[in-house]
């Protein structure tokens, strides 16, 4: 059983990048702003995968990679701007006014500058849990603490943002 | 309302009566907003065929990676075994040559042999023996003078283009010139070869070969030939050799003028004083010289 199913087989390999490689790429992104070196991150950590792939079971590939990917870039670069893109073709289907469209983008603007001025550790998981759709007890695997951890992130993120937003 | 009620709900988690509390208190608005927009942002674009391709060409074609890699290592290599080839091929070859060793006129040489024999070699001269094979054989080549004083040990020859001189351990010297071969034995017994014909000749004897002519003489026993101290010493020489050899020893060109070559010299020159070596040599020949430069001029003492 373990002759067949490690992260050598090709197939196994190629599965666990179709399945983590974006997370990868956009949690990296979410802490650091900076598309080259989330790219950069998901090759390494691919690659450290590949490699070590003897010695990593399947069942740890994820943790693996996440793991490498932030240590790669631990205390080494500072958060630069984080540009999210705004899915408006979800809106195009919808028949709303034009003022609120306006509006939506510039509630968009304001959410992007306050994400911006969140803490790593928050941003990463708001974004992580409404843009991928990561379950908190995910992003505890992923950051490596407990999912109590997580819940706290959110709350303080949304408190955060929702002051930052209203301008308390 | 319970702890971290934000995630709570945001996750769908809060009970039916939270989610009313939730709504009446403030800011709820904002929240709800951020909960919509957020829901359509999305992370910059990722293409993941093409990230898997990149990962795809650092891992799996791992062997071509290594061939690439390794072409130019193979050049250098190739050209790194050649230049060793060539510095050993050359290190054996001139490790196989004989030790050459040559004086110039005017310059006499002391050489230490492997065995701690000693050689000195007279002006214009030159000796060669293969160093690497001393030990088993003692052979020197010889052409010019030398002096020898040979450790006691296996045979010792010295090859000449006249003759072959052997010996066990003695002191020797040996002369071959043009035309003149002589082998002056000071100590022990040498062997004479000859054109296959052997003389052994014991201490205080000399043979002397003058175009063919085989002769014997005596010298002083545990002597050394008188060149070592710096002087020419000659025997019933014909004046030829004589000349060739002020020649050598004083570095200066000798011409001659109606002069009998074949007349027979016997006695001494200076080696070092060239003006001495001159009347050495003129006075008992009754010849006279003329000395310009670096050339002297012999000539008959009737001629004008």
């Amino acid at each position: 059983m373990k002759d067949k199913d490690t992260v050598c087989e090709d197939d196994t390999f190629a599965n666990i990048f179709n399945l983590h490689s974006k997370t990868v790429f956009n949690y990296i992104y979410y802490k650091f702003g900076n598309e080259e070196k989330a790219h950069d991150a998901v090759q390494e950590a691919f690659v450290k995968l590949w490699e070590n792939c003897a010695k990593v079971s399947p069942a740890k590939a994820k943790s693996f990679v996440y793991t490498v990917a932030n240590n790669l870039y631990l205390n080494v670069i500072k958060a630069e701007k984080v540009r999210l893109k705004y899915a408006d073709k979800t809106l195009k289907t919808t028949q709303e006014s034009p003022e609120f469209l306006l509006e939506e983008k510039e509630f968009k603007e304001k959410l992007e500058r306050a994400l911006q001025s969140l803490p790593e550790n928050q941003r990463t998981t708001f974004l992580l849990n409404r843009i991928d759709r990561k379950k908190y007890a995910e992003i505890a695997e992923m950051e490596g603490v407990t999912v109590k951890a997580i819940e706290k992130r959110m709350h303080l993120a949304l408190k955060a943002l929702r002051a930052k937003i209203d301008g308390i | 309302m319970q702890e971290n009620h934000l995630s709570k709900w945001i996750d769908q988690e809060l009970t039916e009566a939270e989610l009313k509390e939730f709504k009446a208190s403030e800011g709820y608005a904002t929240y709800e907003k951020i909960k919509a927009v957020s829901d359509r942002l999305s992370a910059p674009d990722f293409d993941t065929d093409q990230a898997f391709a990149a990962i795809r060409q650092r891992t799996a074609p791992v062997a071509e990676t290594k061939v690439l890699s390794l072409r130019p290592y193979t050049r250098f290599l190739k050209v790194a075994a050649a230049i060793v080839l060539l510095i050993s091929g050359a290190y054996v070859y001139l490790n196989s040559l004989d030790t050459h060793i040559a004086t110039q006129f005017a310059e006499n040489k002391t050489i230490t042999l492997p065995d701690n024999s000693n050689v000195i070699l007279n002006a214009g001269s030159q000796l060669s023996y293969d160093e690497d094979q001393w030990d088993t054989e003692r052979n020197i080549t010889l052409s010019g003078e030398a002096f020898f004083k040979v450790a006691k040990g296996k045979k010792f020859t010295v090859a000449t283009d006249a003759g072959t001189v052997t010996v066990l351990g003695t002191q020797f010297n040996v002369v071959q010139r043009d035309g003149y071969f002589k082998v002056s034995c000071y100590e022990g017994l040498v062997s004479v070869l000859i054109a296959g014909e052997e003389t052994r000749l014991p201490a205080g004897k000399t043979l002397t070969k003058i175009k063919g002519t085989i002769s014997a003489a005596s010298v002083t026993k545990n002597g050394k030939p008188s060149w070592i101290d710096k002087e020419s010493t000659f025997q019933s020489v014909p004046l030829r050799f004589v000349l060739d050899e002020f020649e050598r020893q004083h570095n200066v060109e000798v011409v001659t003028k109606a002069i009998d070559l074949d007349k027979v010299y016997t006695g001494t020159f200076s080696n070092d004083n060239t003006e001495l070596a001159l009347k050495s040599i003129s006075i008992p020949s009754q010849i006279k010289f003329k000395f310009e430069g670096n050339k002297v001029l012999f000539y008959a003492q009737d001629t004008p």
